[in-house]
Formats: structure tokens, C-alpha cells, sequence
């Protein structure tokens, strides 16, 4: 049940490109703002599978948490809305695994995903691959996901300098993706939400050509205007070269969101 | 595949493919890559493949290793770098990663797992860079304000988007694009208006020399 929880506490808005150079858009969307889910995938894989990988990842991520949620805000399930996300990816991993070794020309296709949750004041953040999630709070923008590639555990491991990475031809090389085996270790996280956060979530097309510092000014200017940031978003990357596919979702905070608690639900209950 | 090509003194010695994990440079014969020249150290300097990247890396040589004219201790190759090894270059060549964009599908490859081990799972992390700064050539414009809090001051558009009108009640942005500058709306009833006539709310082009009013800011706009 729904009914405690004011509707639209997240408004969002999305944009998907083809960008200037490929032939396929194989990045994909789905997206709920009234649940409060939001989620990006980013696919790969030749005969054009990674269009498929990464519908089905968004897809399914986005149903199994529809399932959950209901459970989750009534306050009757114990269970954390962490491993709600966490359940969700590795149900769209074992489909996509499951259609790839059912066909032929899908051996080998993956995607990446980044999701969003919205519950209960907070804001549980999944992700495989180099995918992001970031989030502008105070005019600041700050980067919540570790890409899973092989640039940034170079960087980590100290074998190259942050300031090497740009001239590193590493970066469209991932060391992790939904679909190329039967387990994954998605990443899952929770952090707190206040109203006039704005969480994007983006492909790699867009910040591998936009900085951080024109993402930030975006985001900052335009949070009146979400369709609008996240269209400028994407022109920018276009405007930059758009070498890859370009998606990138904006969602705001508009109020808090509280989850209904089982014993305030049954002080209700007792009240009326 | 790289490539790699030795000359001296204009005419090519010796080249190879950079085809395995670790090629030695040195005067020392066990090196892949021998160079006969008295400055060069028996053990001067590796090239280590990690990906798609070819990392040069001077092992504390005598007379350092220099790169493109720079002395450098690490240098991730490009195509067409030159690296000399006393009166030798050695040139490298990678036609995959020759042209300016990147056109690489994405790859799953093995991670690295000292990076990951000694890191929580998730958090935050130093941001990558951005991919080579695209050479885009943007327009230089600016506004001069007539009216507003900010009348009499002129604003450089130096940035992707800035702010006119009143943020919070009615505003609209204007967009630095490499063919121009765009007006959209963002907030607020009305649309801006130009040169007197309304604009419409989607994103319009804007002059040399327009006239565009946005809640109590007038201004004047205008490009080199």
C-alpha cells in the first residue's frame, strides 16, 4: 500500500541519443518516478544482442522491484530495500545469461546497468560496469559508483595517474557486465536523500565526453527544468564529438519519503 | 596490432609487433629489443601491455628515457610517439588508436585484483577523466546588461549554459553549442522575448547584436 506515501516525491525526466557515430542505440531506459525507480543499462554484444541485453536488464530490474516494493513500504517485509535491488539484478543476470545460451547469436552479450531506488529517505544505488550514478546536492556533484573497468583499477592500483587516465585507450574496457555469467557481483549501496538532491544516472557516451564540472553546472542550472537538463546533457555529449549512444536520467527529490512503519501503520489502525 | 620500429640515423634497424605482455629495451641481449649504443643502460626500459594501452616505463636507467623530446618515467604510447635511446628512436605505431575518436565497442576483460581487494565494494571514487579533450571549437559571446540586478555589467558565455531572468520564478538559459548560441526557457510563465517579439518556449538561436528580455533582465547579446 501506497496510501501513506504522497505521490510524486521524485520528479524525473530521461533522454536517450544515438549519438553521432554508431549505427544502433543499445543504451535503454525504464523508469517509474511514482515507485521511485530509475534505471539505465548500456548493452554490448555483436548482431545487434546488446539491444537486447540491455532491454531486458532495465526491464526486468525495473518489474522485480515493482514486486518488491509493495512489501518493502507497507513495513511488513524486514527485508532491505538493499537486497531488493541486489535480488532484482541478479534476476535480469540469470535471464540474459539464460537467453544467451539459448541462441546463438546472443553468446556473449551483457549489458551494464545503474539503478536507482527511492525508499524510505534514501536512495539505494545499484551498478555493474562503467555505468554511473551521481548525485548533485548543494550545487556539488559527486560520483556514488566505482566504474567496474579495467582503467579505473589502473588507476587504483597506482599503475597510472588520474591525470594519465585521459590519454589511456583502456576506457571502453570493462571488467564486469549483466548477462556473461551466471553469478554477478552487482554493487549496492544506500545513501541518504533530502529534498533538492538530483540523481543522474548516465551511459558512459555521456562522461566520457562531458566534464564533471559542465555536468555539474547542467544539473544546477537547470533543476527547474529536468527534460530540459536532461536534453542538454545529452546535446553536450553530442556537441562534443557523441561517439557512443548517450542516455542520461535526472531525478529530483521534491519532498521527504518516508516509509510507512509496521507500528505506525497499526497505531493508524488502532486511531481509526 | 603495434607496431614498433628502431631507426638510426634515418634508416630502420629493426621493428616488431608489440605482441606479447613485456617487451624489453636495453643494451642486454636477453632484451626483445636491443640497442647497441654506450648511453643506453644493459636494462633501460620496458613496454607493458594492459588492455589496449602499451605503457612505457624507464627501469632507472643511467640516462633516462625520453619521450617526443620530454624525459619522462611512464608514458602510455600513443601513435607516432618517439622515444630515444641514445643516437636511436624508436617509434611507436597503433593504427587502432591512430585516429582521434574512439571507436571501440565495449569489452569485458579481466579486472585487476590488487585494485579491488583492498577497496569496499561500492564507494566513492576519484573521477576518471573525461576521454581526450575533443577538439571542439566553441563561440565567444557574451551579454551586457541593461537592466536587473546585474545592469551595467557584461557577462562572458564561457561556460555550456548560463542563467538569465529570475531563477526560481521565470528564467531561461542561454546555450554555448560549436555553431552558436541558444536560448531556451526554463521556468515561469511567458516566454523571453527577442528584439521585442516573443521567443516560444523550444530553444531559438540567438544573434549578434539581439536584444532579449527574460523577467526584469534586458540585455544585449553578442559573439566575436
Amino acid at each position: 500500500m501506497l496510501g501513506i506515501m504522497a505521490r510524486k516525491f521524485i520528479e524525473a525526466a530521461a533522454a536517450t541519443d544515438l549519438g553521432n557515430v554508431r549505427q544502433y542505440n543499445e543504451d535503454c531506459i525504464a523508469m517509474d518516478p511514482e515507485l521511485g525507480i530509475v534505471a539505465v543499462a548500456d548493452g554490448m554484444g555483436g548482431h545487434r544482442a546488446g539491444e537486447v541485453a540491455s532491454a531486458m536488464a532495465a526491464q526486468i530490474v525495473l518489474t522485480g522491484l515493482r514486486e518488491r516494493l509493495p512489501e518493502l513500504r507497507s513495513g511488513t517485509d524486514q527485508h532491505s530495500p538493499l537486497l531488493a535491488v541486489e535480488e532484482s539484478i541478479n534476476q535480469a543476470n540469470l535471464a540474459i545469461w539464460g537467453a544467451a545460451q539459448a541462441h546463438a547469436g546472443r553468446l556473449g552479450m551483457g549489458t551494464t546497468l545503474a539503478v536507482a531506488l527511492f525508499h524510505d529517505n534514501r536512495i539505494v544505488i545499484g551498478h555493474i560496469g562503467d555505468s554511473r550514478v551521481y548525485r548533485l546536492r548543494g550545487g556539488k556533484l559527486q560520483l556514488m559508483t566505482r566504474d567496474d573497468s579495467l582503467l579505473r583499477d589502473q588507476v587504483d592500483a597506482g599503475l597510472i595517474s588520474v591525470a594519465d587516465a585521459g590519454a589511456s585507450h583502456n576506457r571502453s574496457l570493462v571488467t564486469q557486465a549483466l548477462g556473461v555469467a551466471e553469478r554477478v557481483a552487482a554493487h549496492v549501496r544506500q545513501v541518504d536523500a533530502v529534498p533538492g538532491d538530483i540523481v543522474l544516472l548516465c551511459s558512459d557516451g555521456l562522461n566520457d565526453l562531458v566534464e564533471d564540472a559542465d555536468i555539474e553546472l547542467i544539473l544546477q542550472e537547470l533543476r527547474a527544468n529536468l527534460p530540459l537538463a536532461a536534453h542538454l546533457l545529452v546535446q553536450t555529449a553530442k556537441d562534443s564529438g557523441g561517439y557512443d549512444n548517450i542516455t542520461a536520467i535526472v531525478a529530483r527529490v521534491r519532498k521527504p519519503f518516508p516509509a510507512a512503519r509496521g507500528w505506525q501503520r497499526r497505531l493508524l489502525g488502532w486511531q481509526h | 596490432m603495434a607496431k614498433l620500429v628502431l631507426s638510426s640515423g634515418g634508416s630502420v634497424v629493426f621493428q616488431c609487433f608489440v605482441d606479447k605482455e613485456r617487451l624489453g629495451v636495453g643494451r642486454d641481449p636477453t632484451n626483445q629489443i636491443v640497442i647497441n649504443d654506450p648511453s643506453v643502460s644493459r636494462v633501460h626500459a620496458a613496454i607493458v601491455a594492459v588492455g589496449n594501452d602499451h605503457i612505457l616505463e624507464d627501469l632507472t636507467s643511467a640516462n633516462g628515457t625520453i619521450v617526443n623530446g620530454k624525459r619522462m618515467s611512464r608514458r602510455i604510447l600513443q601513435h607516432g610517439d618517439v622515444v630515444e635511446f641514445g643516437a636511436f628512436h624508436l617509434r611507436y605505431l597503433n593504427l587502432k588508436t591512430a585516429t582521434e575518436v574512439e571507436l571501440d565497442r565495449t569489452m569485458l576483460i579481466e579486472g585487476i585484483a590488487e585494485a579491488q581487494a583492498g577497496l569496499p565494494a561500492v564507494g566513492e571514487a576519484l573521477p576518471v577523466p573525461r576521454t581526450r579533450a575533443a577538439r571542439i571549437k566553441f563561440p565567444n559571446g557574451r551579454v551586457h546588461m541593461f537592466t536587473g540586478p546585474r545592469a551595467g555589467k557584461t557577462i562572458e558565455l564561457d561556460r555550456v549554459v548560463a542563467t538569465v531572468g529570475k531563477p526560481g520564478h521565470r528564467s531561461a538559459v542561454l546555450v554555448r553549442r560549436p555553431h552558436g548560441y541558444f536560448l531556451a526557457h526554463v521556468e515561469g510563465r511567458g516566454a523571453p522575448r527577442v528584439n521585442g517579439q516573443p521567443a516560444g518556449k523550444e530553444a531559438r538561436r540567438v544573434n549578434d547584436g539581439d536584444v532579449i528580455e527574460v523577467a526584469d533582465e534586458k540585455f544585449q547579446f553578442s559573439v566575436d
